[in-house]
């Protein structure tokens, strides 16, 4: 070529300019472009392409490449397909994996050797040909020539079949290469990444058609599948293998490295891409599928949950996560754990209260100290019920922080499982258990303990009652038990019943809490009444040194469950008048005149059987078994009751007696407190006041009293308890009697709810009147359906609602 | 191969001779002339860090080399001044510039 040609001479000879072109391409392929000119090769092609001749260069070239990679290069790519890397891993014969490691590796490198050739080669040619792809490829919408090349790569080299034999492309057998070394890893061989990686790059960076459209990349759309879908098979597989031959926290431990595993490998060996594809099908294979098996393996989630194994726990909740949002196997199995545990804890108290309640029904009338025993234990049972309860409570509690990361929807689930077996109908008297807990707690619990622990006692209660479903029940029981602490000043402290009434306020609101409030408002108004009587009387002048000191306690009858405390709730009403001896009667009377001053027109009902009184006696001196012969005198607290009967005895001269009958006669006490009374204080042997003859346990009508004048009690002050005055289970009569008056009151409840709903909808058809019904009630207890039925029958049949005729669903109006 | 020899200039030799010492990048500017000095590929001009360009005369080249100065200094900037083109060398330059790929 004259070197003084212009760019634009006459007519150029392609054919000799070609022949110029391809020789030098020859030199690049080999490696060999230090002698050639850049320049010189670049002003030929531009000549060529500037001459029109564009098309002809673009196909010789073509041309070119394709019998370059077809005669040069795939000769020394098919030079690599050893007997080894053709074995596939199901005809094994003869080949360790060691070897088809080392077979395989020298392939891919021989393969990753050739495309980076072809790379760095067409991008040198490219820019020689920079010409030809600005302007004869963008006006005839022809792939750059690199990109041509690059195709021709993929069809002359890998969709090539690997020998004239065998129909196998070289594709395949890469793909199959890659997922061997892959296994080999999986099996814990160590692998070239790098390399791996390389041809990775290689299969994504080339395209199944020649649009090159995204999605049909080859690692994608030829890799990728297989890669899915062989790791399917072999997660299936190993699922298979560890749910028979691990335990379930070792399978867990297992998924979870299997699944970073995968994760890594799309870093280090594939690409990210895929890394949440083979996730997905390790979480399918590995936990989704075989969850419901793990979770009921005997080492499964009740056996983590029995050891407290709270990591595997963790990892248990961690692989549920993974492949479900609700956790629904997890779930499940935790539910049915806390109910298993929570039935297991409600019959032994059942157990524990129902082995002696057959004898304590049969000896309802006297209440012997064994009986008296079973009662105690039944009160036991009750508090290690609602232990149990809390112990329970606060394990999956720990788990749940501890190993669900506090996840909310395991809360409600928890939460629904603990009141579940809490308001289990074959377990009734949860309410009741945990009042007495609480009350428990008021009388002897919280002694020496400090404000922190007082207060963890109190919300470890209103946890438990924030599960309790008839809250009006509760209510009942507590009101119960709070009437008899503070009746007996058997609380500790009054601030802790207060603090504790305005938790449950927080917790249950006003409504619930507004009578036991009014029970606490009656105690410190008698307190007032109380001094301001005692003023009254010292304001009368008279200095009576006999004078009887009266404590007062003014209840009002609606807040206070006084038929409770009587024992005998059935002679409500027509309760007989006990009389009291002179002294008393007057001061009694004294006090009526100067509350009437105070309240016109309030009823006072004096309840005997309720007080007690501090009596200083003074027994005389009779020669004692120890020797010594003086007056001794002692401060009797008793009974108002045993005050009375006591008094009688005053008037009665020594060495005569008084028979059951005539004190009856006298004093007019039931028959029944009547009986209880002279048996702590004629039959209890540290509180032998009186002699009863014949000396029994039990008190017949025909037996005669007399004052134990040789009575010698250990300490001064005496207190002479009165058989049963203790909060305790109930008995199961007592118990059905709470029950119908429960269910009385919540009659009540219901046709007030009714009526208030109906007042306001005016037409409202039966079914929806019932479900907002059961809304309103929600927060004090759950009714029957039954009973909401036939209060709204009694309603009808007093007029307040009618039925709607002719209305397609059964329908209600109210009536005004 | 050739990062030993990367030099801060290079020299373009025009058809009647003339050579032009320009900054490497300053010349890189020029498609052409980058490729053609590409030290992985490993052509002549790479390792001679000297391009001969048979068609472009010393005047033309002369001006070429004052745009690819002028190119780079104000590449960055909005305002430039106008470079200034005598109307006699207006064909020479385009035709130029087409070849390099400026």
């Amino acid at each position: 070529m004259p070197i003084h040609q212009g760019l634009h001479g006459d007519e150029v000879d392609f054919e000799n300019i070609w022949g110029a072109i391809a020789s030098a391409f020859r030199e690049i392929h080999t490696k060999n472009a230090s002698r050639l000119s850049y320049e010189e090769l670049y002003r030929f092609a531009y000549r060529i392409v500037l001459k029109k001749k564009g098309e002809d260069l673009y196909l010789r070239v073509r041309q070119f490449e394709h019998e370059w990679l077809s005669n040069e290069v795939r000769g020394s790519i098919q030079a690599l397909f050893s007997p080894n890397v053709l074995a596939s891993p199901q005809s094994l014969g003869g080949t360790t994996t060691n070897e088809r490691r080392v077979a395989g590796e020298k392939f891919m490198k021989g393969l990753k050797q050739a495309w980076g050739d072809h790379q760095v080669c067409m991008s040198m040619l490219a820019d020689v040909l920079m010409y030809m792809d600005r302007v004869y490829c963008q006006d005839n919408r022809r792939p750059s020539i690199y990109t041509a090349a690059m195709m021709l790569f993929r069809d002359d080299i890998l969709k090539t079949p690997t020998s004239d034999v065998e129909g196998r492309l070289v594709l395949d057998l890469l793909t199959h290469v890659i997922l061997d070394q892959i296994q080999m890893e999986r099996g814990g061989d160590v692998i070239d990444k790098h390399l791996i990686k390389s041809c990775v790059y290689m299969l994504e960076g080339l395209h199944e058609d020649d649009q090159e459209s995204e999605e049909l990349r080859l690692y994608t759309a030829s890799f990728e599948v297989e890669y899915l879908e062989t790791s399917r098979v072999f997660y299936r597989q190993e699922a298979e293998l560890l749910l028979r031959e691990s335990d379930a926290g070792g399978y867990c431990k297992h998924a979870r490295r299997r699944i970073y595993e995968e994760e890594e490998r799309c870093k280090s060996t594939l690409l990210e891409a895929t890394s949440a594809k083979i996730q997905k099908v390790v979480e399918d294979e590995l936990i989704k599928n075989r969850i419901h098996e793990l979770v009921e393996m005997e080492s499964g989630v009740r056996f983590m949950i029995d050891n407290e194994r709270l990591e595997e726990l963790n990892l248990i909740y961690d692989l549920n996560t993974r492949v479900d949002d609700k956790k629904t196997e997890l779930t499940r199995a935790i539910q049915k754990r806390i109910v298993d545990m929570g039935t297991d804890a409600n019959n032994a108290a059942i157990a524990a209260s129902q082995a002696p309640a057959t004898t304590a029904d049969a000896g309802e009338k006297g209440k012997s100290p064994a009986q008296e025993k079973n009662i105690n234990m039944q009160t036991v049972a009750a508090i290690r019920w609602v232990e149990d309860v809390l112990h329970l409570k606060d394990k999956f509690e720990k788990i749940w922080r501890d190993s669900f990361q506090s996840d909310n929807l395991l809360q409600t689930a928890l939460t629904r499982s603990f009141a579940d077996f809490i308001n289990s109908p074959t377990f009734p008297r949860s309410s009741e258990y945990i009042s007495l807990f609480i009350d428990e707690n008021m009388k002897k619990g919280i002694k020496g303990k400090t404000e922190m622990e007082i207060d963890s006692v109190l919300e470890k209660a209103i946890v438990l009652l924030r599960y309790i479903q008839d809250k009006d029940l509760f209510e009942r029981y507590y009101k119960k038990h709070l009437c008899r602490r503070l009746l007996m000043n058997k609380s500790i402290s009054n601030e802790v019943e207060k603090q504790m009434i305005s938790k449950m306020k927080i917790e249950l609101g006003n409504n619930f809490t507004l009578k036991l409030e009014a029970m606490f408002k009656d105690m410190t108004i008698s307190e007032e009444l109380t001094s301001g009587f005692k003023h009254h009387v010292d304001g009368l002048g008279e200095k009576d040194p006999k004078r009887i000191e009266l404590t007062i306690n003014v209840l009002t009858s609606m807040t206070w469950p006084l038929e409770t405390m009587g024992g005998t709730g059935d002679e409500e009403g027509k309760r007989p008048k006990c009389n009291f001896p002179t002294a008393i009667d007057k001061i009694k009377r004294g006090f009526e005149k100067y509350y009437n001053q105070k309240h016109s027109g309030r009823q006072l009902t004096w309840l005997a059987n309720m007080g007690s009184a501090d009596i200083k006696a003074v027994f005389p001196r009779v020669p004692s078994k120890d020797g010594s012969f003086k007056e001794r005198r002692h401060d009797l607290n008793v009974s108002t009751y045993g005050m009375v009967i006591l008094l009688l005895f005053n008037d009665l001269p020594a060495g005569q007696h008084l028979t059951f009958e005539e004190i009856q006669a006298q004093t007019n006490i039931p028959h029944s407190d009547l009986i209880r009374n002279l048996q702590s204080l004629a039959v209890a042997p540290k509180t032998r006041i009186l002699i009863k003859e014949p000396m029994t346990k039990d008190v017949k009508p025909s037996d005669r009293f007399s004052f134990n004048e040789g009575f010698n009690g250990k300490f001064v002050k005496i207190k002479v308890g009165v058989v049963s005055s203790g909060n305790k289970v109930e008995s199961d009569r007592e118990r059905r009697e709470t029950e119908k008056k429960n269910d009385d009151s919540r009659a009540f409840c219901i046709e007030a709810a009714i009526v208030r709903i109906m007042k306001q909808r005016k037409e409202l058809p039966h079914q929806q009147l019932v479900l907002e019904t059961l809304s309103q009630l929600a927060t004090q207890f759950k009714p029957e359906v039954n009973m909401i039925k036939k209060r709204i029958e009694s309603l009808i049949e007093r007029e307040y609602l009618e039925r709607i005729d002719g209305a397609s669903l059964d329908s209600y109006r109210y009536l005004a | 191969m050739a990062d030993s020899n990367l030099t801060e200039y290079v020299t373009l030799v025009s058809n009647d001779g003339f050579e032009f010492k320009i900054l490497r990048s300053a010349a890189c500017l020029a498609g052409a002339i980058k490729n053609s000095l590409d030290p992985t590929y490993g052509f002549k001009e790479g390792s001679d860090n000297r391009v001969t360009l048979p068609t472009i005369n010393g005047v033309t080249l002369e001006k070429v080399c004052e745009y690819l100065y002028y190119n780079q200094k104000y590449a960055e900037s909005k305002d430039a001044p106008d470079m200034e083109i005598p109307p006699e060398l207006c064909l020479e330059l385009l035709i130029a510039a087409d070849y390099l790929d400026v």
